[in-house]
């Protein structure tokens, strides 16, 4: 029995030093967690990813803690440790408890986030999205990359300028059939392959690879045994065009499977130089970190972004249509360039 | 055996103890904590995990598991959403839901207390099937487009109760009366800690299997419709990361992974616990990731004690007995 009640009492405190751990780093930690909000009279600006932990998004916290540095404001950047709607609507709850001036969200799922985010309006708090759109109705301004036709057309041309054909058969890589700007971008691709296209055939339908390079080269690999003409892959999410780079590497068919797809260049840098992977597109995702923490800190004081402004020197120009902002057309990452990012 | 039952019954009081007294440290040390934000946030998020934990506890308690248990509220969660979109009235399509979840139920069910495969294989591959379904159905996207009466369920309120709250409570109670009060819920006892014996003593604990497996289902329904409900929407991966979570809450509330023993009450305080850190931290500003390490630090203390703890209760035990 005392012992049990000691070992209860025991892990309590180790709980208990654990959690005044964090607080002080927390509060010597400066702007990615601020301590209680309300005490600080500064702008407070909450960014919340699909989810936290992955490299592209520890780019664009990267990219919105420097803006919170060099703006002048404070900006939390917290989100749920797996890509699911639900923990995304708790931590958003858990920021209008905290108090936030604005809440800028990449939406796992838009829908489930429209009731949570009229109630942050109902606050009396900003709502932007960042990344991928949420519900129009419930945000004051949309931040999004790019232009999903313009980075569908962009990949699927950039493709077919690596095969150097515009007649042949090419498969559809996607990170999840769930994800909606995924499927938007395949939108895109299937539809300008349809109009521009018509001689380039594809293979099966969109093949998912649960945003896993591991599958994303073992169906790469079947993909290549079963269709010795494949002549192109196109991959969306960012695994997958790695897992697909992966497998061309080691059929060593680098000249005859052209790969690209949406990846980062630091982790596409081994197969953009020996030709397996032939072009990452994707944009700044640093930049779109910094792009949405200026934005939020204008909203908060008024002001609607304008067509053409360029921020910080080199990001944009932006494009703005209403509430939407479009940061700017992609970036390709080739064998040449990939070593100057550092994401 | 009557020295082991009050101390076993002190497991879930101590714990009770333990969520009390990290409620009135939060309160006291945790900006905003007592606020009428933050209070309502907990009340509105915890009933949904606490259902699906009570339904993975009765699952566990005959030393089983079910890995399919989010994958099938998620379906059955889109066949309410998509039924509700096509125009049925909201009791037609919850009762397509329970069906729904009826149906993997007895899926797993099946070959589980019928057949006898292992409940880990089973499930795993139930998951995956539910997942694909639900998959097919939606073709991944998000299903939405309730009526404004079917959101009450979710984000309504009795006074200043989530009407959640007050169905998880009722499912709890229900639950705790159904295991403690019933032939039924004797024989789950008895088949989680020695299946054999149990059906040696004219049990027929192929039905009692099953109906664990029907009720672990018709307690996903009733967490699929508040989720749908309070999320507006549904998706296939709906709640998903409340799979492994559900199985830590009801082994932090004393559930013994080999089954045999485990509580309701222990298990919603349990569920109060993660409550408590989750909410409290993200108030701290503690990064999610670290409160996902602390959650998994508390689990494993528990665990050590937990098998301590059995094991000087064994040792008594053996000394009552040779004295």
């Amino acid at each position: 029995m005392k012992t049990k009640g000691m070992a209860f009492v025991v892990s309590l405190l180790l709980v208990l030093l654990l959690a005044a751990c964090s607080t002080d780093s927390a509060s010597e930690g400066g702007s990615s967690d601020g301590e209680n909000v309300n005490e600080t009279g500064e702008l407070t600006i909450a960014v919340v990813p699909k989810l936290v932990g992955i490299p592209y998004f520890n780019a664009s916290e990267a990219g919105a803690i420097k803006a919170g540095e060099e703006l002048g404001v404070n900006v939390i950047y917290t989100g749920p440790t797996e890509a699911d709607a639900s923990q995304q609507v708790s931590v958003i709850e858990d920021l209008i408890s905290r108090g936030v001036d604005v809440i800028a969200v990449a939406p796992n799922d838009s829908d489930s986030l429209t009731p949570v985010l009229e109630r942050a309006r109902e606050e009396g708090i900003l709502v932007m999205d960042w990344d991928t759109p949420a519900d129009p109705n419930v945000v004051d301004l949309s931040v999004n990359q790019i232009d999903d036709f313009e980075f569908g057309e962009a990949m699927i041309d950039k493709l077919v300028a690596s095969m150097g054909t515009e007649a042949g058969e090419i498969a559809l890589l996607t990170g999840g059939l769930s994800a909606a700007n995924l499927n938007t971008w395949l939108d895109a691709v299937e539809e300008v392959v349809a109009d521009k296209y018509p001689d380039l055939t594809i293979i099966q339908e969109r093949i998912a690879t649960n945003e896993r390079q591991q599958e994303a080269y073992q169906i790469t690999l079947d993909l290549l045994r079963a269709n010795p003409e494949l002549k192109g892959i196109l991959a969306v999410s960012t695994p997958a065009p790695l897992g697909a780079a992966q497998a061309v590497q080691e059929r060593d068919l680098q000249d005859s499977v052209s790969v690209v797809g949406s990846a980062l260049p630091t982790d596409s840098g081994p197969f953009l130089e020996d030709g397996s992977l032939d072009a990452a597109i994707l944009w700044n995702p640093e930049h779109l970190g910094y792009l949405t923490v200026y934005l939020a800190k204008e909203l908060a004081a008024g002001n609607m972004p304008q067509n053409g402004d360029v921020i910080a020197g080199e990001i944009g120009p932006i494009s703005v249509d209403g509430k939407k902002v479009i940061m700017g057309p992609p970036t390709n990452f080739v064998a040449d360039n990939y070593q100057d990012y550092d994401f | 055996m009557k020295l082991l039952k009050t101390i076993r019954l002190s497991k879930e009081n101590t714990l009770g103890f333990v969520l009390l007294g990290m409620f009135l440290l939060m309160a006291l040390f945790v900006p905003n904590f007592l606020s009428a934000g933050n209070i309502k946030n907990m009340m509105f998020q915890l009933p949904e995990f606490g259902i699906l934990s009570l339904a993975m506890m009765v699952v566990i308690i005959t030393s089983g598991i079910d890995l399919s248990l989010t994958y099938r509220a998620a379906l059955s969660g889109v066949i309410i959403a998509m039924a509700l979109s096509a125009g049925a009235a909201i009791p037609v399509a919850i009762m397509f839901g329970l069906l729904a979840a009826v149906l993997c139920g007895l899926l797993n069910g099946f070959f589980i207390a019928i057949v006898g495969v292992s409940p880990i294989l089973i499930t795993l591959g139930s998951m995956i099937l539910f997942e694909s379904i639900s998959l097919g159905l939606t073709k991944g996207n998000s299903v939405s487009g309730f009526p404004p009466e079917y959101r009450v369920i979710g984000n309504g309120a009795v006074g200043a109760v989530p009407i959640s709250l007050l169905i998880f409570l009722l499912v709890a109670v229900i639950t705790a009366m159904l295991l403690n009060r019933t032939k039924w819920g004797r024989g789950v006892y008895m088949a989680g800690s020695n299946p054999v014996a149990t059906l040696f003593s004219g049990i027929n604990t192929k039905r009692v299997l099953l109906l664990v497996y029907l009720y672990g289902a018709l307690l996903t329904c009733v967490a699929a419709v508040i989720m749908t409900s309070r999320y507006n929407s549904a998706r296939v991966d709906l709640g998903s990361s409340y799979l492994l979570q559900s199985v830590a809450a009801a082994v932090l509330g004393g559930t013994n992974i080999q089954g045999g023993y485990g509580k309701v009450i222990g298990t919603v305080y349990a569920v109060g616990i993660f409550q408590l850190i989750s909410s409290g931290l993200n108030l701290l500003g503690t990064p999610r990731t670290f409160v996902s390490v602390l959650m998994g630090v508390i689990l494993i203390l528990v665990l050590m004690m937990n098998y301590y703890y059995d094991k000087l209760a064994d040792k008594k035990e053996t000394a009552g007995a040779a004295a």
